[in-house]
């Protein structure tokens, strides 16, 4: 979780810590600490509702609609994360998504039987239809990145310009109408019981997610030794491996706690000739494609900002446009390639988004552009560029995410749950440059 | 010399185009009513319509193209703005309607209240204004409506009809719609919801006014109605049945229901949209309560015509044959008081909307709302509703 800024070589002496305080045995596990509050932060947000709603709040199922509720905003959040932290803004995201959903819908219902002569029965057409999504995606991407980097429009005006008029697209495309009837196989992608993965290959998946951590800790440890970099204690090694894999594995065991409601269930019995057992049949539903898509952007987008060339090109234009571009760097082309990227993640959420509904209506994804640069900020990105992180702004997603639908268990209209949603967002930015200046 | 050409050219498209709008033909009986309704108009009238969004339907693909087509049959021109859901928007375009010369406003206000200044500039230029499916609180307005009260009881009835005990869950719009905040709730109540309610036989799930939906989000609805259905699962009760009170937001129910894998419990809905029409034939609504755009399209433009003529609006008639008889105010052809909420007495055209359920979806087919193909789309033919076969 560390940042390519942090890992500065220091001495390669590892100096024992001056006092054993909390503070500092934090320290020593180099973790995050802006991530870890944030996890306190959501932990807090989720126990206060559960208390507020009598113990009903904190269930699997709840907590795997808030999740997928949250996926939308968190995969197009990693991307604004990178557009930040180059010292841009892309507030067209919202009809990105509202554009290519509406192109799912109508390639699927439209388009493609009547034009493209691909009937219900052609083979894989959700990839097809998924993949001219995505290159609508990035196609708009790489217009507004070409406006902004070459031809020098500030990226507020281009992508506000973007905003209203691809939004009015949208409208074009359908003549106003709300669209619906997508092909059963892209629906899964928007989740619910049968768009999940089932409860072995949860168990499985969490297993197989659990051996990567501990070869990750094993050779970082045997790298830095290499280098002659500090390494962590032996006891922070293990903790950080037995809580990364406890966490993936706890989750795993929660999502499996989520089972198919019992209507379903019987149908199922009762299609398939299975007997239902007293007690009702119990089939877990595991983890939901949409999760699975959002964990393997994260995962991604933090490999590509940490790791790649791409991703340093963007910290270092973000830390300083003049030092970046006199270092040699294509620093135009990076820009580009980061709206391209959003492009790209809002066709994701744009996939999510219309099969969740079974189509799509002109409002889809309307209002994203300000949940998600909230989540990127909440999340401890800077509009100073320069700073923020991909996980940061997933946790920024999910932080929001649950104090709206926690709200609107609650009973709580939106209007109450808007002021609530501003309120945070002050807060936690005030609560950051607060840090920051104190920390400096 | 250049700008003498160019007035030439403007001056000869300028009688081109007068004479295309004189010959149009006034085909259907609608247009040729309404043709002589205009007959005796001196000057040319323009009606400016200032309308707040295309973001639902209706609005593009049935009250447009009538009233226009009236207004054009009558020998009048058709102007209009479309404000994009903002209400600040709407003020510039109706001071954009006023000085392209519009003589008579028709305004579907984003909002009944910051409309009020540019109420008042059409009153300072002497323009009339007709309130355009939604209310806007000034005496000086002809309101033109479907009866959003009447659309409230009929979706109540239907569901209360099919569901008389249980637990209900109620999905409104946009708080700021009086529509959604006052009408239809009014509709449910006279359907009998409030008796209802006290006597116990119906429990309201999600508190006494339901849950609202910013801007009508179909999203927001989804979103919401997931929250709904998961915390009546926590509480161990059932979901019985689910007054919405328009399409959009029963178009996401719809969704939250399938997401949760719950079961249709009837469902309400209004506008006839074609997603939610093929819903009611799969069975997944079980109500669309319809409001025959087409025709409020048509007496909006009559009534534009005869206000430009200098009719008063105490005196207007709609003229005989323009409407469907079942859609035609049940008041009569005469404009109608109406007391608003605030008590401000307007005159007004309240048309009548029509309940569609699975039984009566002809209906959409006859009035051209949706195509068979679209309705039936999915539809197994085993259990396919009438119009299916």
């Amino acid at each position: 979780m560390t940042n390519v800024a942090d890992a500065t070589p220091v001495s390669s002496e590892v100096k024992p810590p001056a006092r054993t305080s909390f503070r500092s045995l934090l320290a020593q596990t180099e973790v995050d600490l802006r991530l870890f509050g944030m996890l306190v932060a959501l932990a807090a947000i989720l126990l206060t509702f559960n208390v507020l709603s009598g113990g009903t709040f904190f269930r699997p199922t709840n907590m795997v609609t808030l999740a997928v509720q949250a996926t939308g905003v968190a995969i197009i959040a990693t991307g604004m994360v990178m557009v930040i932290v180059s010292r841009n803004i892309d507030l067209s995201v919202g009809s990105v998504v509202g554009v290519v959903a509406m192109t799912y819908a109508l390639l699927m219902t439209d388009w493609m039987p009547n034009v493209l002569g691909m009937g219900v029965d052609f083979p894989f057409r959700w990839v097809i239809a998924l993949g001219l999504g995505v290159g609508l995606g990035a196609a708009i991407g790489a217009l507004q990145g070409f406006i902004i980097a070459y031809v020098g429009v500030p990226s507020f005006i281009v992508t506000l310009g973007g905003l209203l008029s691809i939004r009015g697209v949208v409208w074009y495309l359908s003549s106003g109408a709300a669209v619906s009837g997508l092909d059963d196989s892209f629906q899964l992608i928007g989740g619910g019981a049968q768009g999940s993965i089932g409860g072995t290959a949860t168990w499985i998946l969490g297993i197989v997610a659990c051996l990567p951590i501990i070869a990750l800790l094993i050779s970082g440890r045997r790298q830095r030794r290499r280098y002659g970099f500090p390494v962590r204690p032996v006891w922070a090694e293990a903790l950080l491996g037995v809580i990364g894999c406890g966490a993936v594995l706890g989750l795993a065991a929660f999502a499996n706690a989520n089972l198919w409601p019992q209507g379903l269930a019987n149908r199922y019995a009762a299609e398939h000739g299975i007997p239902i057992p007293a007690g009702g049949l119990h089939i877990s539903t595991g983890l939901p494609y949409p999760i699975i898509l959002l964990v393997g952007v994260t995962l991604v987008m933090t490999w590509m900002a940490t790791r790649r060339r791409f991703g340093r090109y963007v910290y270092a234009y973000g830390g300083n446009p003049d030092a970046a571009e006199l270092a040699g760097i294509n620093t135009r082309w990076t820009i580009l390639k980061t709206y391209v990227l959003m492009g790209v993640l809002c066709a994701l959420a744009a996939a999510i988004a219309a099969a969740r509904l079974n189509g799509s209506t002109l409002d889809v994804g309307s209002g994203y552009e300000l949940y998600v640069i909230a989540a990127a900020v909440v999340g401890g990105t800077s509009f100073a560029g320069g700073i923020g992180t991909i996980p940061g702004a997933v946790l920024g997603a999910f932080v929001m995410q649950s104090l709206a639908y926690g709200l609107s268990f609650m009973g709580v209209n939106s209007p109450g749950q808007n002021v609530v949603a501003g309120i945070v967002l002050i807060l936690a930015v005030g609560f950051d440059s607060f840090n920051r200046r104190r920390g400096s | 010399m250049l700008i003498r050409k160019l007035a030439a050219i403007t001056a000869v498209a300028a009688i081109a185009l007068a004479a295309c709008t004189s010959q149009s033909p006034g085909a259907s009986t609608a247009a040729s009513v309404a043709a002589s309704v205009a007959a005796s108009a001196g000057a040319p009238c323009t009606v400016g319509v200032s309308w707040n969004n295309f973001q639902q339907p209706r609005w593009a693909a049935h009250d447009e193209p009538n009233l226009k087509s009236t207004v054009e049959a009558g020998g009048g021109k058709y102007i209009s703005a479309d404000a994009n859901l903002s209400s600040e928007q709407q003020l510039t375009d109706v001071d954009t309607l006023i000085s392209k010369g519009a003589n008579v406003l028709v305004l579907l206000a984003q909002d009944n209240k910051a409309i009020l200044p540019a109420l008042k500039k059409a009153k300072d230029a002497g323009i009339p204004v007709i309130a355009y499916d939604r209310l806007i609180e000034d005496p000086s307005i002809l309101y033109l409506t479907f009866d959003n009260v009447l659309v409230g009881k009929a979706e109540a009835t239907a569901i209360l009809t099919k569901v008389p005990k249980g637990n209900y869950v109620l999905i409104t719009g946009d708080p700021g719609d009086p529509n959604a905040s006052t009408f239809l709730p009014q509709g449910w109540d006279q359907a009998g919801l409030k008796d209802k309610v006290a006597s116990g036989d119906i429990v309201l799930l999600n508190g006494p006014k339901g849950t609202a939906t910013d801007a009508w989000k179909t999203e927001k609805a989804q979103a919401n109605m997931e929250a709904i259905i998961d915390k009546a699962v926590a509480d161990g009760k059932k979901i019985d049945a689910i007054l919405a009170e328009n399409d959009s937001t029963a178009l996401g129910v719809v969704a939250a229901l399938t997401a949760k894998s719950y079961g249709f419990p009837p469902l309400s809905g209004q506008d006839g949209d074609p997603a939610n029409l093929n819903n009611v034939a799969l069975g997944k609504q079980y109500v669309d309560v319809f409001k025959n755009a087409n025709e409020l399209g048509k007496a909006a433009g009559a009534a534009a015509l005869a206000l430009c003529n200098g009719t008063a609006m105490a005196d207007l008639k709609l003229p005989a044959g323009l409407l469907d008889p079942t859609v035609a105010p049940a008041a009569g052809l005469s404009a109608q008081d109406f007391t608003t909420p605030n008590g401000t007495v307007v005159k007004s055209f309240i048309l009548q909307p029509t309940p569609l359920t699975a039984d009566t979806l002809q209906t959409a087919i006859d009035a051209k709302q949706i195509s068979k193909a679209d309705l039936c789309k999915g539809v197994d033919p085993a259990s396919a509703p009438a119009a299916c076969k």
